[in-house]
């Protein structure tokens, strides 16, 4: 592969040209492989917008392409939050839409009318085959090898990692984040080696394209200052490190302050100080090395140590004071999650009811890697072989990576391009190693042809650092070794071939499995294997769609008030975008409480209708039983006197819904709704619920406040619609009584006094 | 052929003037269908006044307040009965049906015939109780007819009822002379609860009555049901959709007798009346507001146009906008109209009382007075005008005008205040805090052109090198 073997074979420049070609098919298939491996949703079930967020996104999408971008940026939308509504165009990630908005617009430009929709739903597939090509520049930049480069395109193209949140319908920001950030990477080593203000504004550019796409974007803002850092402190402070560095801050902050969502952030908020602090430091670095090449050496150490300090001290104090003033906002609590894995839990629930916030379970690694992360240490080892200043980017930022998405669950798509870099830079290393036809010359030539050749193979790289670095490590002056015989490069190459294999069926197979699943629509398999699809949720969506009033408001979890807002088109009380903690406690202490409670609450957020997810008659884990510890917990955060988690639990400390349940918890509303009428599906004494797997009561709850309106094909949905005030002053259970027959009692003696009616 | 039909909207408009604000159909319910006899004058005023009156014995099968699901009569009034029960037609369920599809029921109880079970229960539902024996009247001691009750104590004189709370229309005092006199004969006198806000009493029992069971051969009463003003005679239910139940403690007092009577009050606490002399009774022009109350001839409001517009400077002619953006100035008018026995007059509130406007999400961010701003032939037009509140969401235009004797007055419109738009702030060299920042932008741009041209046309001096190596210049 490298231009020693090629050349013996082809003539020099239509050699480069036949490689440019192939390099370009190859690319252009790995990008084909890529965007097909996520079409098995599409394929499967049909183009349909996934999950959670991206209903939202879709819903943006649609508003921005119907009434144009100025009203998309100022756009106050009244149907969710309600009655609190959301300055959307203000405290969203526009980055995103207005892509799919502009694809749109040029298809159209183009003449081809398509859906809206179809480009949301494909987007992500599309993005991800240019994150390949991303991956391929920046590898490139790390090596000489152009294998590493294709092996590194291939490995992003179809790991599990990327693809989790990157299938057709996952229209989420990380679908165009990760090219970006990919992207951003590649333009800032660029910037780096060449020095240029053009390949740093550039970087900066496509950083404020990022900032506009995704909120992960601070990852990128403490990486390059890290990176920038480490340079510094190792020494390796020179004018290119300066010149790229300030070109990048200047504009890209600039860039990322013209986002409503980030305003003065970048100069206010803790997350964003190192950013600014190292470019304090680098005017200062350069101050000094302005300085040292004017004084002796012997005063500028004291000069040095004394400025240092001097320095040190008044930003410390500048940084506290600032803090304590409330200028620089103080941490947020999503930062301190990322250090402490307990602190969400204890202190903020909402944050760490989100699944995806979870710290990541180590099988999630293989899953979602395979074999790249056993090749990602060998990668990150190779980097340190030969550290310039990109490889110390690989380094700092396989280290960063790999804490954070320990961490959480969603940071694994941060960690997954540095993998895929370090693993393909190791794994084209072993290939260029062993694929080789020829054996290794004598060593005296083979040393003389690696100072020549820039990287060359397994056995010259070795060569190299020992003639360059002489008196270096011992390690390194060993005697040359190489591979001669071709029983270890056929057995080796085929090892290697045949992981590479299981690693792409590994990939399909996480892929088809794992991630297709629009979560929407629910598939499974009939007895006789036939599938069978379960469409609980787009039924009672459409219903709501069907039957309610155009401003019926629904209250639901926050987990459903996108799906309602974008399928069902009704308003909502809270909804996935969490920002209004207060609000979505309210809603978990009108589930979580008797309904006398919930019912003035209801009223007074003019709630029509009462939505909860309940699998217990299909065993669909993921309903609203299972996560109503989570309402409790955060309502609890408000108001921890009336409602207390301690009360959901037996004397035992279970989580029981069956006859051993708390009062508390039987008379809470989410109790009642989700098993209300559920004895009638049975046989007198024998409803069971599938998901806990327990014999329910043989008396069922009662409600009175709310009516039963619609329940799904299998009970997964359950609407109750809110009743109105009694017409004739009664309160809802006496009402409810009367409804039912019963005769109200006489009040024959009243203790005490007679309580006197005053006009 | 255009004469004949404007004879028939002529014939036509006649019919709808002479009626209740909400229909003319009247279900009269009564035991005997002789007894209608006896109330033959209030029969003919209500007849007078357009009511369509078709009587039905409650025993018969034919009684139905529904006819396919819809209301068959838009008032019910129910006489006394002998019967124990109403019958399977009139059960409490069907009646509070009746009731909350809109209809109004007058019920009329006597001493001399107990109540129907089924008739309290349903009061009791409403909270309004009766005592719990079944022959117990209203006596009293001080307040009788000296002509019909000088022994029994058991009918009471009345004054024309007060208004029972300043800022409370009082539709009953009739031309408010005084003076004149409600004979109550053997009635039933009704407690009512104490936390539901839809009942009111319109004529309370003097402080001097009391409910007593005549059965009883005690010589002093134990425990007695309630006396004095909590004895309600006459009690108004208004519920949530406006419909009216009335319940009048005495049928008597509408029979034909009463109407015309004459009586004389007895000696009163404190030598009140001493020297009555014989007066007529004033019981046909009060059966007549109780009932036109009742039925929902009087004091019944109606909304007419709500309006809501911008009002910065100039009056927006774009009205009932759906959105505003936080610190708009807007101008909010709605129209009233009262029903008074035939037709729609202006509405004003009394002295006391004034109609407001919340502008409310969650909770009112303003409650202001709605100002009478014009009157149209049947309506008064109330108008406010003021600046929205520095808080953008979902908020309600919300008129809650709920009074006793008055229909209900809820009125919702929903507008989005949206946030300041990104080009709806002022320019930041308007803002004078901005201008040293202004300057600074200045001096910096400056700065560096001069900079710029310094470099340009400043002359290069050729690098030398010296031996050691070193650059000097």
């Amino acid at each position: 592969m490298t231009a020693a073997t090629s050349d013996s074979l082809l003539k020099k420049s239509t050699g480069r040209n036949t490689r440019g070609l192939l390099r370009l098919v190859i690319l252009c298939t790995i990008a084909a492989a890529a965007v097909a491996s996520r079409l098995f949703s599409v394929i499967r079930f049909e183009s349909i917008i996934h999950e959670f967020d991206p209903w939202f996104n879709f819903r943006a999408t649609k508003y921005l392409v119907a009434n144009g971008f100025y009203d998309f940026w100022d756009w106050f939308d009244d149907r969710t939050w309600h009655p609190l509504g959301r300055v959307t165009g203000g405290t969203l990630y526009p980055g995103l839409m207005v892509t799919s908005g502009i694809i749109w617009h040029a298809l159209r430009a183009l003449t081809l009318p398509v859906d809206i929709r179809n480009i949301c739903v494909l987007l992500a597939p599309g993005f991800s085959g240019l994150t390949a090509f991303a991956t391929y520049l920046f590898t490139n930049e790390m090596t000489t090898s152009p294998s590493a480069g294709l092996l590194a395109a291939v490995f992003m193209g179809i790991a599990p990692g990327y693809i989790s949140r990157s299938v057709a319908g996952s229209y989420d920001n990380e679908a165009i984040a990760i090219f970006l950030l990919v992207f951003t990477f590649y333009l800032w080593i660029k910037a780096l080696k060449v020095g240029s203000v053009f390949w740093g504004a550039l970087c900066a550019l496509f950083y404020g394209y990022m900032v506009s796409a995704w909120g992960g974007y601070v990852f990128i803002t403490n990486l390059i200052p890290l990176h920038v850092f480490v340079l510094v402190c190792m020494g390796r402070f020179s004018p290119r490190l300066y010149v790229s560095y300030t070109t990048w801050y200047a504009i890209g902050t600039l860039a990322s302050m013209q986002i409503p969502f980030v305003g003065f952030l970048p100069i206010r908020s803790s997350e964003h100080m190192s950013a600014l602090g190292v470019f304090g430091l680098l005017q200062l670095v350069g101050f000094v090395e302005f300085v040292r090449a004017a004084i002796p050496s012997k005063q500028f150490g004291t000069l040095l140590r004394g400025f240092v300090l001097l320095v040190f001290a008044i930003s410390l104090f500048g940084l506290v004071t600032l803090t304590f003033a409330g200028v620089i906002a103080p941490w947020t609590g999503r930062f301190y999650s990322l250090w402490d894995t307990g602190y969400a839990k204890i202190h903020i629930p909402i944050i760490a009811s989100v699944s995806e916030h979870q710290p990541t379970a180590w099988p999630a690694f293989f899953f979602d890697l395979n074999m790249l992360i056993w090749l990602f240490p060998a990668g990150v080892y190779l980097c340190f072989l030969k550290l310039n200043d990109e490889q110390v980017f690989v380094v700092v930022y396989s280290i960063l990576a790999s804490y954070f998405s320990g961490v959480m669950v969603r940071l694994m798509l941060t960690l997954t391009p540095v993998v895929c870099v370090s693993a393909a830079l190791a794994m084209s290393y072993i290939l260029d190693s062993y694929l080789t036809v020829k054996s290794p010359e004598t060593p005296e030539s083979v040393s003389s042809t690696a100072d020549s050749s820039v990287s060359g193979n397994g056995s010259t790289a070795s060569a190299k650092k020992a003639a360059k670095q002489e008196g270096g490590l011992r390690a390194n002056r060993q005697p040359l070794v190489g591979i001669y015989t071709l029983f270890s490069k056929i057995s080796v190459v085929s090892a290697m071939t045949a992981y590479l294999l299981i690693f792409v069926a590994h990939c399909t197979w996480v892929t088809s499995n794992a991630y297709s699943s629009p979560s929407v629509v629910l598939a499974s398999r009939l007895p006789d294997g036939s599938q069978h699809i379960i469409d609980d949720y787009r039924e009672a969506y459409q219903w709501l769609r069907q039957n309610t009033a155009e401003d019926a408001k629904i209250m639901s979890w926050w987990d459903y008030g996108y799906q309602i807002g974008g399928m069902a088109d009704r308003p909502t009380l809270v909804d996935n975008n969490t920002w209004n903690n207060t609000h979505i406690a309210t809603v978990g202490k009108a589930m979580s409480s008797k309904e006398e409670v919930s019912y003035p609450i209801m009223r007074q957020h003019e709630v029509d209708y009462v939505l909860v997810v309940f699998g217990g008659l299909l065993g669909y884990s993921g309903d609203d039983i299972n996560k109503f510890l989570w309402m409790v917990r955060i309502a609890e955060g408000i108001w921890p006197d009336e409602v207390k988690e301690r009360n959901f639990f037996t004397d035992r400390g279970e989580y029981a819904v069956d006859d051993r349940a708390t009062q508390t918890m039987k008379d809470s509303l989410m109790y009642k709704m989700s098993y209300y009428n559920y004895n009638s599906l049975f046989p007198p004494g024998q409803a069971t619920d599938r998901v806990r797997g327990v014999k329910m009561p043989e008396v069922g709850p009662v409600l009175n406040t709310v009516e039963e309106a619609f329940t799904s094909e299998n009970w997964i949905i359950r609407i109750y619609k809110v009743k109105d005030l009694d017409n004739v002053g009664r309160d809802h259970a006496s009402a409810a009584s009367f409804e039912r027959g019963n005769k109200k009692k006489k009040v024959t003696k009243r203790r005490g006094p007679k309580v006197l009616r005053v006009e | 052929m255009r004469w004949l039909l404007s004879f028939l909207f002529l014939g036509l408009l006649g019919v709808a003037q002479a009626l209740s604000a909400s229909g003319n159909r009247l279900l009269v319910v009564l035991e005997e269908l002789d007894d209608k006899s006896k109330y033959s004058k209030y029969f003919g005023d209500l007849e007078g006044r357009g009511f369509q009156i078709t009587y039905e014995s409650p025993k018969s099968e034919s009684v139905g307040l529904f006819t396919l699901g819809e209301r068959a009569y838009e008032h019910l009034l129910i006489l006394p009965s002998k019967s124990k029960g109403l019958g399977p037609n009139l059960t409490p369920k069907i009646l509070l049906e009746f009731i909350n599809k809109g209809g109004n029921i007058l019920l009329t109880l006597s001493a001399i015939t107990p109540t129907p079970t089924a008739l309290v229960s349903l009061l009791l539902e409403l909270d309004i109780h009766l005592p719990t024996e079944r022959n117990a009247l209203v006596v009293d001691h001080f307040n009788y007819d000296t002509l019909s009750a000088s022994e029994k104590h058991d009918v009471v004189l009345l004054p024309r009822p007060d208004t029972i709370r300043p800022g409370v229309k009082n539709f009953f005092k009739g031309d408010g002379k005084g003076g004149e006199v409600i004979a109550f004969p053997r009635g039933v006198g009704q407690s009512l609860g104490n936390t539901s806000p839809l009942l009111t009493p319109v004529l309370r029992a003097p402080r001097t009555a009391y409910s007593y069971n005549p059965k009883d051969e005690a010589e002093s009463l134990e425990d007695v049901f309630a006396a004095g003003p909590q004895l309600s005679l006459v009690t108004t239910m208004q519920a949530r959709n406006s419909a009216r139940f009335t319940v009048v403690g005495s049928a008597e007092m509408l029979e034909d007798g009463w109407f015309t009577g004459e009586v004389k009050r007895s000696v009163g606490m404190g030598g009140v009346g001493t020297d009555a002399k014989k007066v007529k009774t004033c019981n046909q022009a009060f059966a007549k507001e109780i009932t036109g109350w009742a039925f929902q001839e009087i004091g019944v409001l109606k909304v007419g146009k709500i309006e809501h517009r911008l009002n910065e400077g100039v009056r927006s002619n774009i009205t009932n906008p759906k959105i505003y953006r936080v610190k708009n100035d807007v101008e909010y008018s709605i129209e009233l109209s009262e029903w008074s026995w035939d037709k729609w007059v202006p509405f004003t509130p009394v002295a006391e009382d004034v109609v407001q406007l919340e502008f409310s999400m969650l909770s009112p961010f303003h409650r202001l007075d709605l100002a009478a701003s014009g009157t149209t032939t049947n309506s008064t037009v109330f108008t406010t005008s003021f600046k929205l509140p520095d808080q953008h969401g979902i908020f309600n235009f919300k008129v809650n005008y709920k009074r006793p004797f008055l229909t209900n007055v809820e009125e919702k419109n929903t507008v989005t205040v949206r946030h300041f738009a990104h080009d709806e702030y002022p320019r930041s060299w308007v803002i004078s805090g901005a201008w040293p920042w202004i300057a600074g932008i200045a001096a910096t741009i400056t700065g560096w052109l001069g900079f710029v041209a310094l470099w340009l046309w400043s002359k290069p001096v050729p690098l030398k090198l010296t031996t050691s190596g070193k650059k000097i210049q």
